[in-house]
């Protein structure tokens, strides 16, 4: 994946809610429109943090799935 | 009410059971959806208090009851509790107490409103004489936290999505966290299998451009679930149900079809498995 991202973030084995709010903190030092990237498990992370993401005015770009991980793309709301 | 004259079957019926310490019963209550007023709420922990020995017990299915109560005790027991609305409850081979989950009154994935549906079984069904026991819970959506499919008909909210081409941005996000991998994407293209889709809403609700959209939104018809000796997990009668109505004369014709056809002391799920479930949902949709 080609993005220009302004901080890469590594949340395996973070469960919910923790990977959720240390999402959040890293946008928090982000402008309108910087990307993030963060790793996220399988299963309930990757269900619960883009549709949280969404609820606070966030967008998903990307999601690419590694081995046991997604690879997902935020871009700053 | 002499103790000698106590018929434990007609005491069922009306909630009160026998405990093993055979002059002590509980008192079962109706508590739908396992919701009760302050009120109530005193009012229980005033009557086990007063005619109990002080314990109230949590039931597995959302209900209350009201432990060691004195046989004697149980008719002043049950007048008072009525003073503040709350009935008694049931046990033996009917229509038990109706569980829910909380539904889309307070629950972010509730695809329906399930408080007052289950008010609405209970006023119809709650009671009603059936070969075995028969359980009904109605849940939100898919999830299941009401447990739909382990009762002898559930009720379960959910919804069918339909992609949109507009406006979706190829993120990949919709494949990668559907629950059963009902969605594919080929060259750009969004594609739902209808087959596997479980009707969760969980692409509506992530979808960042919200290009799933809800096609359709209601009721899915489970029947013939049941946990016990012999446990068995509900199958599907219908797809989505989009009008309250159709949805209680769906539930009518299953009912009937186990009065008619059940043994006595078989579940629905066992009538259904010794018929054979094609023809059983065959026969049921044909009265419809
Ligand atoms: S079944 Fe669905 S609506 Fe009901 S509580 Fe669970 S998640 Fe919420
Ligand atoms: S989640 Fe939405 S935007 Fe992303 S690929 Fe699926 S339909 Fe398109
Ligand atoms: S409703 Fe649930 S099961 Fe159906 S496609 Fe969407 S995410 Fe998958």
């Amino acid at each position: 994946m080609k993005y220009k991202v302004a901080k890469r973030l590594d949340l395996h084995g973070v469960p919910c809610p923790m990977n959720f709010v240390k999402t959040k903190v890293a946008l928090f030092g982000l402008e309108c429109g910087d990307l993030l990237e963060v790793i996220l498990d399988e299963g309930e992370a990757i269900i619960n943090v883009p549709r949280s993401l969404k609820d606070e005015g966030h967008k998903i770009i990307k999601v690419e799935k590694l081995e046991e991980t997604f690879r997902v793309i935020v871009e700053h709301g | 009410m002499a103790k000698q004259g106590v018929d434990n079957a007609e005491m069922k019926k009306i909630g009160m059971i026998q405990q093993k310490q055979k002059e002590y019963f509980a008192l079962r209550l109706r508590v739908v959806g396992g919701d009760l007023n302050p009120d109530q709420f005193r009012k229980v922990a005033e009557i086990a208090e007063i005619y109990g020995d002080g314990n109230i017990h949590i039931t597995t299915r959302q209900g209350i009851e009201i432990h060691n109560v004195y046989y004697t005790k149980l008719e002043k027991a049950k007048d008072e509790l009525q003073t503040v609305g709350i009935r008694m409850g049931a046990c033996g081979p009917r229509v038990r107490i109706v569980v829910a989950c909380p539904g889309d009154k307070t629950c972010r994935w509730g695809s329906i409103e399930t408080k007052g549906m289950a008010a609405r079984i209970d006023e119809k069904y709650f009671g009603s004489e059936t070969p075995h026991k028969f359980k009904f819970s109605v849940t939100g959506c898919p999830h299941n936290c009401a447990k739909a499919s382990e009762n002898d008909i559930g009720i379960m909210g959910g919804i069918l999505p339909k992609w949109q081409e507009e406006g979706c941005i190829d993120c990949n996000l919709c494949v990668n966290i559907c629950p059963t991998q009902a969605i594919s994407c080929e060259n750009g293209r969004y594609c739902l299998d209808e087959q596997k889709c479980i009707n969760c809403s969980i692409c509506t609700a992530s979808c960042p451009t919200n290009s799933w959209e809800i096609e359709k939104k209601g009721y899915i018809v489970l029947i013939g679930g049941t946990m016990g000796k012999i446990p068995r997990l509900a199958s599907r009668l219908t797809g989505i149900v989009e009008n309250q109505d159709d949805l209680m004369r769906y539930i009518d014709a299953a009912f009937s079809y186990y009065k008619q056809h059940g043994r006595k002391k078989e579940r629905f799920g066992h009538m259904i498995d010794r018929i054979g479930l094609e023809k059983t949902k065959g026969d049921i949709l044909n009265e419809i």
